[in-house]
C-alpha cells in the first residue's frame, strides 16, 4: 500500500506572532516546525505502513527555505518526501493548496492519502475536502480510528455520544482527528542520522502541469479584509468579608443554574 | 568562524529538549526523593539511541558526531541530572572505550548492546585509596594460566548495579614497567562473574536516582584475553577516555546550569514583591544576566573542545577548561536560582533545591577542580 501523508509547516510554537500589511501570518521560514496536528497524521501513516508494508511518503507545499520538518518526518519513519516549492504559489487560498495536492498526489500515485484535522496556523481545516473534490475520491474525515481491510478503509469519527463508523473504497484520503491519540513517536537517533540519506524530491508548478495564474494570490478567492485581537471579558463579582460567604456563593451557583 | 550547527545536530538537540521536557523533567522530583534508579526511562531512551549516539551504526549505536551527543546531554541534564550522568557514564565511560580500543570480537559481543541501550557499562578506575592520583591504583590482577586473577576494591562506580549491568571495566596494575612504575591494564569484568561483588547503592547529597557503587574483586577469574587493547595500555587509555569525558561534563554541567536559569525566569516574572515582579529589581536582573552570560560562555567552551576532538586535534587542556569553567558555572547558578527563590528555594518542592544538591558533584567527578587546573598549568608550563 502506498500512503502518503499530507503536512504543512507552520510557524513555530515558541516564537512570537505578528501580521503583516496583507494581514496575513508574517512567516520566518526558518522558525517552521511540523503542523502539530500532522505529528497524528504522520504517526498513523507510519503505524499503518508497519502494519501493511509499502511506502509512506509525505508531501507538503512550502517555500522550502529548509527541510526541518520533512527531515523530521523521515527520522520518524517515513520513506521519502515530496516538496512543491514555486515562487507562484505566494498568497495560494485553500483552494488553490487543494489544486496542487491534487496534482502532486497524482503524480505520486496514492492508495491512501492522510490529513491533519488542519492546520495551527490557520485553522481553516477545508483543505481535505478540497483535494477530495478535485480527485473525485472519497474522503473520510475527523477519524479518531482508522483500520485497512484488503481495499476497504474504515474510521471512527468521535461523535457527541458513542463513535460513527464510516468506509470508503481506496483510493481514499483521511483526515485525522488529534482526538486518535497514537502518541506520535520522537524521531530515533539512528533515524535523525538516516534521515538525510532518504531522497526528498522537489517539484514546481510546472512538474505538476499547473498554471501560474490558477494559484497564488492572484487567483485566491479569498481575501483577509481585516483582523482583530480577540477579547476576553470576564463577569465578575467581588464581595468583601467573610460573613456568609459560603451562602452568598450557594445562591450564586444557583442563580446561574450551576447547581 | 562557523557556529552554525548542522541540521543533524539540531534535530537530535530539538528531540532530546523535548524528551527531557516531556518524559524526564515530569519524573525528575520523584526519583530524586525515592533515590529510584530510573528504569522505563532509561529503557525508552536506549531504543530512541540516546544510550549510543557517538558509536558507528555498524556496533549498534546512531553514528551521531561527538557535539551532537553533547547537546544532547545538555538537553537531558537541563531535565534531570541523575539521568544525564546515568547517560554520560555509560557512554564515555562505559561504550566509548570498547569502542576506541577493543578487538572486533569485544565490540560485537560487548559494545553492540551497550550503543543499543539494552545494558550499561560502568569504568571503574577509582578507589577507596586512589581517587584524584589515579595512577595510584591498588587494585591488582596476576596472570594464572590462561586467566588472570583480579583482587582489590574500586569506590564511586556509577552504573555497576543497574538492574541492566552488563559488567565494568576496571583498572588494575598487572606488573611492573621497565622504568619501575606500576603497569596498569583495563580488564573487562562481566556482571556475575565469581569474586566480583557489587556493593549497596551509596546514599548520596545529589544526583540520587542514579547508581553509584563500591565495588569489590576477590580472586575474581576473567579470560586472559578480556582486557582492552594492550596490556599495559591502561593509563593511556584512561587519559583519553577522560578527555572526552570532560566535555561531556562540560556539556551536561551546562544543561544544569541552563535548568537553573530558567527557573529563575520563570519566578523572577511571577513572584511579585513590593508591588512588582522581583525580575524588576536590578539586584535580580544582575544575577540573571550573569547566569546567562557564564552558561553561554561554558558551552561555548564545551563546543570549542568537542570541535577541536572532532578535527583530531589536540583538545586535553580546552576539555580540563571547558568541564572546570561549566561545573563552577553551574555551582554559582544553583546558588543564584535558590537565592532568587528565597525561602522556597530552599523547600524540596522547588526544583532549584534539588538543583543546588545535584551540581556540587559537576567539581568532583572525572577529576576535580583543582585536578583541572593542576592539568591547564601543566600544560601551561610545558
Ligand atoms: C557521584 C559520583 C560518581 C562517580 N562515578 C565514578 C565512576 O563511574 N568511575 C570512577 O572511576 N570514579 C567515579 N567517581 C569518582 C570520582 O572521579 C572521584 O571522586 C574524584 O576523582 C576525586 O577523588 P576522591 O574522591 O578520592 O578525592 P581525593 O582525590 O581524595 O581528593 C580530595 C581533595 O583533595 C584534592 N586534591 C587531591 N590531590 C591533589 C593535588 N595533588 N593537589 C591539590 N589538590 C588535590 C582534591 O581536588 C579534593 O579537593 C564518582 C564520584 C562521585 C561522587
Amino acid at each position: 500500500m502506498r500512503i502518503v501523508v499530507c503536512m504543512k509547516e507552520t510557524p513555530s510554537t515558541e516564537v512570537s506572532k505578528s501580521l503583516g500589511t496583507d494581514q496575513r501570518l508574517v512567516r520566518n521560514p526558518t522558525e517552521t516546525i511540523q503542523n502539530p496536528f500532522d505529528e497524528y497524521t504522520i504517526e498513523e501513516g507510519i503505524r499503518q505502513f508497519e502494519q501493511h508494508g509499502g511506502e509512506v511518503i509525505v508531501l507538503t507545499m512550502s517555500p522550502a527555505q529548509t527541510d526541518t520538518a520533512v527531515r523530521r518526518a523521515l527520522a520518524m519513519g517515513v520513506d521519502r518526501g515530496v516538496v512543491v516549492s514555486d515562487p507562484a504559489l505566494a498568497g495560494s487560498d485553500a483552494v488553490a493548496t487543494g489544486r496542487v495536492l491534487a496534482a502532486a498526489l497524482t503524480k505520486i500515485g496514492y492508495d491512501m492519502a492522510l490529513f491533519g484535522q488542519a492546520s495551527a496556523d490557520a485553522y481553516g481545516g477545508v483543505v481535505p475536502s478540497i483535494v477530495a473534490e478535485f480527485l473525485g475520491v472519497p474522503l473520510l474525515s475527523f477519524a479518531t480510528k482508522l483500520e485497512v481491510a484488503g481495499t476497504t478503509v474504515k474510521i471512527q469519527r468521535q461523535a457527541e455520544v458513542g463513535y460513527t463508523v464510516a468506509e470508503a473504497p481506496l483510493p481514499a484520503l483521511v483526515s485525522i482527528a488529534k482526538g486518535i491519540n497514537n502518541s506520535p513517536r520522537y524521531p530515533s537517533m539512528k533515524g535523525i542520522v538516516n534521515a538525510k540519506k532518504k531522497p526528498v524530491e522537489t517539484w514546481t508548478l510546472a512538474d505538476l502541469g499547473i498554471a501560474a495564474g490558477t494559484v497564488g494570490t492572484a487567483a485566491a478567492r479569498e481575501r483577509v479584509t481585516g483582523s482583530q485581537a480577540v477579547s476576553t471579558q470576564r463577569r465578575r463579582e467581588i464581595h468583601v468579608g467573610n460573613e456568609g460567604a459560603a451562602q452568598r456563593i450557594l445562591d450564586y451557583l444557583i442563580e446561574q443554574k450551576i447547581i | 568562524m562557523d557556529f552554525t550547527l548542522t541540521d543533524e545536530q539540531i534535530a537530535i538537540r530539538a528531540t532530546s529538549r523535548a524528551f527531557a521536557e516531556e518524559v524526564i523533567k515530569p519524573i525528575a522530583q520523584e526519583i530524586d526523593a525515592r533515590s529510584e534508579f530510573p528504569l522505563a526511562v532509561i529503557r525508552e531512551m536506549g531504543k530512541l539511541g540516546l544510550l549510543g549516539l557517538p558509536i558507528p551504526e555498524e556496533y549498534g549505536g546512531a553514528g551521531a558526531d561527538f557535539l551532537a551527543y553533547c547537546l544532547a546531554l545538555e538537553e537531558i541534564a537541563r531535565g534531570d541530572a541523575a539521568v544525564a550522568i546515568t547517560m554520560e557514564a555509560h557512554t564515555s565511560l562505559g561504550a566509548t572505550p570498547f569502542w576506541l580500543f577493543g578487538t572486533e570480537d569485544q565490540k560485537q559481543h560487548y559494545l553492540v548492546p551497550l550503543a543499543r541501550g539494552e545494558q550499561l557499562w560502568a569504568f571503574g578506575l577509582t578507589e577507596p585509596g586512589a581517587g584524584s592520583d589515579s595512577g595510584g591504583t591498588q587494585t591488582h590482577a596476576e596472570l594464572e594460566g590462561d586467566h588472570w586473577v583480579i583482587s582489590g576494591s574500586k569506590m564511586f562506580i556509577t552504573n555497576a548495579g543497574t538492574p541492566i549491568s552488563g559488567g565494568v571495566t576496571v583498572t588494575a596494575v598487572t606488573g611492573r614497567r621497565s622504568d619501575g612504575h606500576p603497569e596498569i591494564t583495563n580488564l573487562i569484568v562481566p556482571q556475575g562473574t565469581p569474586g566480583y561483588v557489587v556493593g549497596p547503592a551509596l546514599k548520596k547529597m545529589g544526583w540520587k536516582a542514579s547508581d553509584t557503587r563500591p565495588l569489590n574483586f576477590d580472586q575474581c577469574r576473567i579470560p586472559a584475553t578480556s582486557i582492552l587493547g594492550q596490556r599495559g595500555s591502561g593509563f593511556r587509555q584512561f587519559m583519553r577516555i577522560l578527555d572526552a569525558g570532560r566535555v561531556a561534563i562540560a556539556a551536561l554541567s551546562v544543561g544544569l546550569a541552563q535548568a537553573c536559569l530558567d527557573e529563575s525566569l520563570k519566578y523572577a516574572r511571577e513572584r511579585q514583591q513590593f508591588g512588582r515582579p522581583i525580575g524588576e529589581f536590578q539586584a535580580i536582573q544582575f544575577k540573571l544576566a550573569d547566569m546567562a552570560m557564564e552558561i553561554e560562555l561554558s558551552r561555548l567552551m564545551y563546543y570549542k573542545a568537542a570541535w577541536l576532538m572532532m578535527r583530531d586535534e589536540p583538545y586535553t587542556q580546552e576539555a580540563s577548561m571547558a568541564k572546570l569553567f561549566a561545573s563552577e558555572t553551574s555551582k554559582r547558578a544553583a546558588d543564584q536560582a535558590v537565592q532568587i527563590h528565597g525561602g522556597y528555594g530552599f523547600m524540596d518542592d522547588y526544583p532549584v533545591s534539588r538543583y543546588f544538591r545535584n551540581v556540587k558533584v559537576n567539581e568532583i567527578g572525572e577529576g576535580t577542580s583543582e585536578v583541572q587546573r593542576m592539568l591547564i598549568a601543566k600544560s601551561l608550563l610545558r
